[in-house]
């Protein structure tokens, strides 16, 4: 909160001198458009760089703010800056909708949506003449700011430091959220969809919000911008703002705020440059972003980053605002629970004419390990996936822990303890180990989105409790000391058991594992066994889908095997090693002789 | 009263069918590489401003229309090689598939405008009347509609008896299987863009009689062309050609009560009412 404070303050004073300093009016106008454009790019960014998700229609937000609050000062007679605080909220009711419509689905939709959006707006205004005044454009008189007179600063200053004002508290505020529960939320739904909903996220939700923040920044900046423009036409919500929202964040660097707030400002400052060029100012900025696009996927600051004398200065700074990280508090025993934790009953599960899995019923006991065997395309991970919700089932019912998962999305039944790894490794490759394990740690303590905001003592409590858990989770499968590398660089073998102390750090009451072992080397398979061996003896529950019995069968305490979607047999290692109809359908006559060796 | 319905009726599934071509440009783009071309209405534009050429030099619109069906793979070849194959390996390529296609889009636009200028111009398609039972149909809709379902067909039969379309849907379906199993994946996926830029090119030809050739019209193109595929389910080229159909003769219909510009925000607010309560597509199966 104290750093929260001090960068506000820091800031406040810096855009308080930046307007008393410039008189010339030329360039105090320049300065504000900077302003408000980075604003403005910083909202895009917000969906476009933390979210993944590129929209051609921002403009649309930037002009439902300037017309709502023009409409207020210009028809209804209110003072500027009593309606410009009002400004956010046209964009945050316009995020939700539009949130709603596409969250579901691609980002391909979201582009579609906000395009589609900005031109439906763009007509509204231009026939609408009588609120809008069309394309006539609609003068809004703005008041000096209130005040601005006791300090001596000219109407223009004043506006200045408003703005400024704005931007400071936006990339603060911004900076903070994207430090948070939250801001993690979105790296994890842009990176691995899939895995942050395993961990608990509400992946749809959590992007509603994404955008819900996007639009009521990008609002603002519309309402902020009505000094500047005086007159409102409705070219403000066409495709040159909305492209020069996307141009900003590329051309600044879209994995950083730093970066689109330069290339909103350079935005409101290049075109003056470009004057002389006259209308092919347009497709300059289109040639532009090919070219970054193409040749500096980082934008300016992404490159500035790769360069060696800042890479080291950057490398030592830690993690998003907690400071050192805390010491990881070990994973304790669980406390025993009794009875049934995970019952199947008569599942089934067709693909059109494929019954893949067909009325499997079984139970999982507390602090027990069943293995689920059988040979490709028995139904396993088809199992799996109904079991963690990925799938919805075609019949049967699931209770986990005394509640019935059948049919609740996965961020549900991971919430209430059912929480599955993936066959593919499944990080956010991009991110390092330890930033996969405080996204991991979603579950462990809610996110507390005012507080992250301005940072509290509690909620920097909350963050600390919250990642010496996950480096706890991190040390049960010993990748401690490669806690500062990038997830996608590690090796294979310990990109899966990373995946696992993610799961872990999902606090499973249940944990489902999917081929834990694939693909990895003798070596890599003891180091994954031993730590699933520790995990049973502090009374893990776990469902371990694998094809290397010699492992699996070293560990568990009891086999479910499928074949051709139907459980053929289910008891101890020894007992289904010895069925002949697992021999025949899975196992093979040698094979069997070998597991029965080390199983007894 | 019901005669002016019955027009409207017919106006409308003749622009209905235009919109199918230039609607299936994309989703074919989508369905095989799983791009969106933000820059497909430009090519459209190019279609049309070729027929505008070709009627200045004196050429007939009948040989201008497959001449535009060239310009438009020429301009998707620019695309394909500028915008779209560089990117395709690319971690977040189909993102930045999305921009780029939208910056190729932009700069195409600037290029026809600063060469010939931003004044709309009227192309004369073919001549003539014909009357059927009261009611009238240029010449011109009636060949829209039949070369349209001409050339649906031909896409249809490409898609299901020629080695080419079999190789396009096995991308379509598993990108991955379809190389396992030799496709030379990024050569059909070329060959789709091409074609989904020939389609786009010929849906501008035809429908520059009836709708008059603007600079413009590529932008407000896309936006229908997006609607069209939304409703329809992105990737689905039947329920494009379902959903072309009827945008055209709803916006027709509408067009009765409403100004133009708010009988468009309504076919366009449909889009969205749909991907609220059917995000999958009208057509589109549940997934």
């Amino acid at each position: 909160m104290k750093a929260t404070l001090r960068d506000l303050g820091i800031g406040l004073v810096l855009a308080a001198s930046l307007a008393s300093v410039l008189t010339s009016s030329y360039l105090l106008d320049v300065a504000a458009y900077a302003a408000v454009l980075a604003i403005f790019v910083l909202a895009v960014s917000v969906t476009f760089g933390q979210l993944g998700y590129v929209s051609f229609g921002h403009a649309a937000f930037l002009g439902l703010g300037a017309y709502t609050v023009g409409i207020l000062v210009a028809q209804a007679g209110w003072s500027y800056w009593a309606a410009l605080p009002l400004g956010l909220l046209p964009g945050l009711v316009l995020g939700v909708l539009i949130g709603a419509v596409s969250a579901r689905l691609s980002g391909a939709y979201f582009a579609i949506a906000t395009l589609v959006v900005a031109e439906i707006l763009v007509l509204l205004v231009v026939n609408w003449v009588d609120l809008t005044r069309g394309p006539m454009g609609l003068m809004v008189a703005a008041s000096p700011m209130p005040l601005s007179d006791l300090v001596g600063w000219s109407p223009q200053q004043g506006y200045l430091f408003a703005v400024a004002a704005a931007l400071v508290l936006a990339f603060v505020l911004l900076r903070n959220l994207r430090d948070s529960a939250t801001g993690r939320e979105w790296t994890a739904i842009r990176e691995a969809p899939a895995l942050a909903e395993s961990l608990g996220i509400a992946t749809a939700r959590s992007r509603v919000l994404n955008i819900a923040v996007s639009g009521a920044l990008a609002s603002f900046a519309g309402a902020l911008l009505i000094p500047k423009v005086f007159v409102l036409s409705p070219s403000l919500l066409g495709v040159s703002h909305s492209a020069t929202g996307i141009l900003g964040v590329i051309l600044g660097g879209k994995a950083t705020l730093v970066g689109p707030m330069l290339g909103g400002a350079l935005f409101a400052i290049i075109p003056e440059g470009l004057r002389f060029m006259g209308d092919l100012n347009f497709a300059a900025f289109a040639l532009m972003l090919l070219v970054v696009v193409r040749v500096l996927p980082g934008g300016l600051v992404g490159w500035a980053a790769t360069r060696p004398a800042v890479a080291r200065r950057l490398a030592r700074r830690s993690p998003g605002g907690m400071g050192a990280l805390p010491a990881p508090a070990p994973l304790a025993a669980r406390a025993r629970r009794d009875g049934t934790l995970l019952e199947v009953g008569a599942v089934s599960r067709q693909f059109k004419g494929l019954k893949a899995v067909q009325e499997v019923s079984f139970s999982v006991r507390a602090g027990e390990i069943v293995g689920l065997i059988g040979p490709n395309g028995a139904g396993k991970t088809t199992l799996l996936s109904m079991l963690s919700g990925f799938l919805p089932v075609s019949a049967g019912t699931i209770r986990a822990v005394g509640q019935d998962i059948a049919g609740r999305p996965a961020h549900e039944v991971a919430r209430l303890g059912v929480v599955r790894s993936f066959q593919q490794t499944a990080l956010c490759a991009g991110q390092t180990v330890a930033a996969n394990m405080a996204i991991a740690s979603r579950l462990h303590r809610p996110a507390d989105l005012s507080g992250a905001l301005v940072r509290t003592p509690a909620w920097q409590a909350r963050e600390r409790e919250r990642m010496a858990h996950a480096l706890g989770c991190l040390d049960e499968v010993g990748l401690l000391p490669r806690l500062d590398e990038t997830a996608g660089s590690l090796p294979y073998g310990e990109q899966k058991l990373l995946g696992v102390a993610m799961a872990l750090a999902a606090q499973p009451e249940v944990l489902l594992l999917d081929e834990p072992a694939a693909g990895l080397n003798p070596v890599e398979a003891a180091r994954l066994a031993r730590v699933l061996s520790g995990l049973r003896d502090k009374g893990m529950t776990l469902v371990v889908v694998d094809h290397n019995l010699k492992m699996l069968m070293s560990f568990v305490d009891r086999v479910v095997v499928l074949h051709h979607g139907v459980k053929i047999a289910d008891g101890a290692p020894q007992e289904v090693t010895r069925m002949p109809e697992v021999v025949e359908a899975y196992l093979g006559r040698a094979q069997a002789e070998r597991i029965e060796a080390v199983a007894a | 009263m019901t005669d002016a319905l019955l027009q409207q009726l017919l106006n409308g599934l003749s622009i209905g069918f235009g919109y199918a071509l230039i609607a299936l440009g994309l989703t074919l783009a989508f369905g095989v590489l799983h791009i969106i071309n933000f820059g497909h209405g430009e090519v459209v534009m190019l279609g049309a401003l070729t027929v505008v050429m070709a009627g200045k030099l004196g050429l007939p619109y009948i040989v201008a229309v497959p001449l535009a069906m060239l310009v438009g793979v020429l301009a998707g070849w620019v695309f394909d090689a500028l915008a779209v194959s560089p990117l395709l390996g690319r971690p977040e390529g189909r993102t930045d598939i999305l921009l780029t296609t939208f910056a190729m889009g932009v700069l195409f636009n600037q290029a026809v405008l600063s060469v010939w200028g931003p004044a709309p111009a009227r192309v004369d398609g073919l001549q003539g009347r014909l009357e059927l039972a009261g009611v009238g149909l240029s010449s011109q809709r009636f060949f829209v509609i039949a070369a349209s379902i001409a050339a649906l067909a031909a896409l249809d039969l490409l898609a299901r008896r020629t080695r080419f379309g079999v190789e396009m849907r096995a991308v379509a379906q598993g990108e991955h299987a379809a190389r396992v199993v030799g496709i030379a994946v990024k050569s059909v996926g070329t060959r789709a863009f091409l074609l989904a830029a020939a389609v786009g090119g010929l849906g501008g030809a035809l429908l520059a009689p009836i709708t008059s050739y603007s600079p413009m019209l590529g932008q407000a193109v896309l936006i229908k062309a997006f609607v069209i595929v939304v409703l329809g389910g992105l990737g689905s080229a039947g329920g494009a050609v379902v959903c072309a159909l009827g945008v055209g003769v709803i916006e027709a219909m509408l067009g009765l009560v409403l100004e133009e510009g708010l009988a468009a925000a309504c076919v366009y607010s449909l889009m969205l009412l749909v991907l609220l309560l059917r995000p999958q597509g009208l057509a589109g199966a549940v997934r």
